[in-house]
């Protein structure tokens, strides 16, 4: 019961900084366990230097990351209940993937062979060829085999997708909800690109700049905004006393993302009004939320600076 | 526990890089030494043809400190290994291999004086100044010298995994400072003589002593570089 | 290829689907539905918002747990689901046609006339379009 009430991973008052940059800037963060998060957020934006910290890898200047309650760093208990495979990992330069399966097995008690052995199958995966030769595709394969097969309770993907096909991709969201679903875990997929795996999260983190941008349930954030087009001014009209998220405006003609939630009678309105209302993507929406918080932060500051 | 023979395993899934290797070179360089006596024409005068090919093993092993912390360590993270345990794992994999190899060098200095030097008077592994010792500070010796050089790469290559470039610099540049110190400090004494006088008066036992104190400080500094190192 | 869009949380679209194919009768009552897993899997989405679709399903009586083998559909569901549809039709069908019919200045007798045309040349038990 006390395991189920400690968060798979908390975070307080996270802080990276290095010589000239905040890398991660009092970051707080609790996620549950057995759920997919998607950490996102652009290049650059602290994903990494976040997952490093959370599996001990690296380190942080100031705050707390825990997993299951305690500190991962050189803590050889809590490390074995995670996998992080980095984007830009590397392995012994004479290793291949064969060879890198095999230390896997050792490591990850809940190894499951036969899955590796089925995923590389399907990613056609050349086993007896050095890693170091691998395209960026198969390299990035070999770190999802290796993220899949050791079914560690809490997994990290870090843009695992990188170099590999649509066929591929697809093979991978298609076994990660099949494997999941039969063995849930927690699963933190970072990405940079959002539409592909928007419907497999659960749970939505933007991180910008080392800060968090957004934290909320995907299923909350699916339909909270709302896009409003047609005559500029009926549609500021109709958006007035609404958040704006991004506005566009072409002559007479206005597009408004807003954060809404429209009820059945709002909908005829702006239909009567000839107004045409269009669903706003979670990619879309991350980048408007993320972008509109991000000048909201700054503009204080900018005109501070011009003073 | 488990981790740090596991850790050791990896290191051993290429059997190549901690067996085979030194393995090859200690054959072909042995074998490769006894065929150029056998060519060298017999010199009045000359009963012992002395070689130190039989270091080369030693010089591979310094390299090995580096591969396998630079190879293997970015590697061990992503198995959710500590830091802690990579180094136990590594380094006491090395300390077997470098037992191992200190006794077949013991023996293989047995066979060389049992053959009269490989029937041709040549000196590859029983070296005289350390011949003389008994079984124990042979090998013990050989083992100190392996683990020295081995320690030596382990020791560089943390510094360069966690300050990078100008960690070497430093690096490099502080020991040639301290190198520079201790001449100019010689020099301008004249102690020289009593120097030379010095290391002349070394024994085995105390020369043991010594770099075996080094590996453990060279131990020690690389464990509390690594602890901080991020790949 | 998708079914799923991003107007709406995915499970009330989840809900949705497995209540049309209730109403179009491809889900007989009694019947077994696929599992959240089967849902999720064909989907390609989370397993869990999936669960959250069906459970609402089952708050609302249109569909029942039995224990160890999955979730079927009630007896007198798609009644059930039919009266609240038909609830729904004028707000959701009509009055939008009506206001397409007055922009486009079309009369009551020409709607009318429109509609029953329609009703006799489509097939009644067609699938909503939704």
């Amino acid at each position: 019961m006390n395991e189920n009430m400690t968060p798979a991973i908390e975070v307080r008052n996270l802080v990276k900084s290095y010589k000239d940059v905040e890398a991660l800037d009092d970051i707080t963060l609790s996620l549950a366990a057995n759920r997919i998060y998607g950490l996102l957020g652009r290049n650059g934006a602290g994903k990494t230097t976040l997952m490093s910290i959370l599996t001990g890898q690296g380190y942080a200047t100031s705050g707390q990351a825990l997993i299951f309650g305690t500190n991962p760093y050189e803590h050889d208990e809590t490390l074995s209940r995670i996998c992080f495979i980095r984007e830009s990992q590397r392995y012994p330069d004479d290793f291949t993937a064969t060879q890198a399966f095999k230390a896997a097995a050792m490591f990850f008690k809940n190894w499951d062979h036969e899955l590796a052995q089925r995923l590389c199958t399907e990613f056609a995966l050349p086993l007896k060829r050095r890693i170091k030769k691998l395209s960026r595709g198969q390299l990035s394969a070999v770190g999802v085999v290796i993220g899949m097969a050791s079914r560690a309770e809490i997994t990290f993907f870090d843009e695992p997708y990188l170099g590999l096909d649509a066929v591929a991709r697809q093979i991978f969201y298609d076994r990660l909800i099949e494997d999941y679903a039969q063995h849930p875990r927690t699963i933190v997929l970072s990405s940079h690109l959002i539409d592909e795996i928007a419907n497999l999260l659960e749970h939505v983190v933007v991180i910008d700049k080392g800060k968090i941008m957004l934290d909320e349930d995907a299923e909350t954030l699916r339909g909270s905004a709302v896009a409003v087009m047609g005559n500029a001014q009926k549609v500021a009209d109709f958006i007035d006393g609404y958040e704006v998220l991004h506005r566009d405006a072409l002559g007479s003609l206005a597009a408004v993302t807003i954060k809404a939630r429209l009820t059945e009678t709002q909908r005829q309105m702006a239909a009567e009004l000839g107004l045409e209302l269009s669903a706003v993507p979670l990619q879309q929406l991350v980048v408007r939320t993320t972008l509109a918080e991000a000048t909201k932060e700054t503009t204080p500051d900018s005109l501070e600076a011009l003073k | 526990m488990s981790n740090i023979v596991n850790v050791a395993r990896m290191q051993l899934i290429n059997k190549w890089t901690f067996l085979g290797i030194p393995m090859i070179i200690l054959v072909s360089s042995t074998g490769l030494t006894i065929a150029i006596w056998a060519m060298i024409p017999k010199q009045d005068g000359v009963t012992t043809l002395v070689s130190g090919s039989g270091q080369a093993v030693m010089w591979y092993f310094l390299a090995l400190g580096i591969q396998s912390l630079t190879y293997t360590f970015p590697f061990s993270q992503a198995m959710s290994v500590s830091r802690r345990t990579f180094y136990l794992g590594t380094l006491g994999l090395f300390a077997a291999i470098a037992l191992g190899f200190a006794i077949l060098y013991y023996v293989l200095g047995l066979v060389e004086t049992a053959t009269n030097g490989w029937g041709m008077g040549g000196q590859l592994f029983a070296l005289g100044w350390i011949a003389e010792n008994n079984a124990a500070i042979q090998v013990l010796f050989y083992f100190v010298l392996m683990v020295l050089l081995f320690m030596i790469g382990f020791w560089f290559a943390t510094i360069y995994l966690r300050w990078k470039t100008t960690g070497m610099l430093v690096t490099w540049i502080g020991l040639g400072l301290l190198l520079i110190a201790f001449i100019g400090f010689l020099s301008l004494n004249k102690m020289w003589m009593d120097f030379w006088g010095w290391v002349g008066g070394f024994t085995v036992p105390g020369l043991l002593l010594g770099l075996g104190g080094l590996c453990v400080l060279l131990a020690a500094g690389s464990y509390l570089t690594l602890r901080r190192a991020t790949t | 290829m998708s079914v799923i869009d991003d107007s709406r949380p995915i499970f009330l679209q989840i809900a949705e689907l497995i209540e049309n194919d209730i109403v179009s009768g491809e889900i007989r009552e009694e019947s077994q539905v696929p599992s959240t897993n089967e849902f999720a899997a064909y989907h390609r989405i989370n397993p869990a918002t999936a669960a959250k679709g069906v459970n609402l399903l089952v708050e609302s009586g249109i569909l029942y747990k039995k224990r160890g083998i999955g979730m079927f559909v009630s007896t007198g569901a798609r009644a059930q689901l039919l009266a609240t549809r038909r609830k729904e039709f004028q707000h959701q069908y009509i009055a939008p046609l009506a206001r397409e019919a007055r922009k486009l200045g079309i009369t009551g007798a020409e709607l009318t006339v429109m509609i029953t045309q329609s009703l006799s040349t489509e097939e009644p038990e067609g699938r909503g379009i939704r």
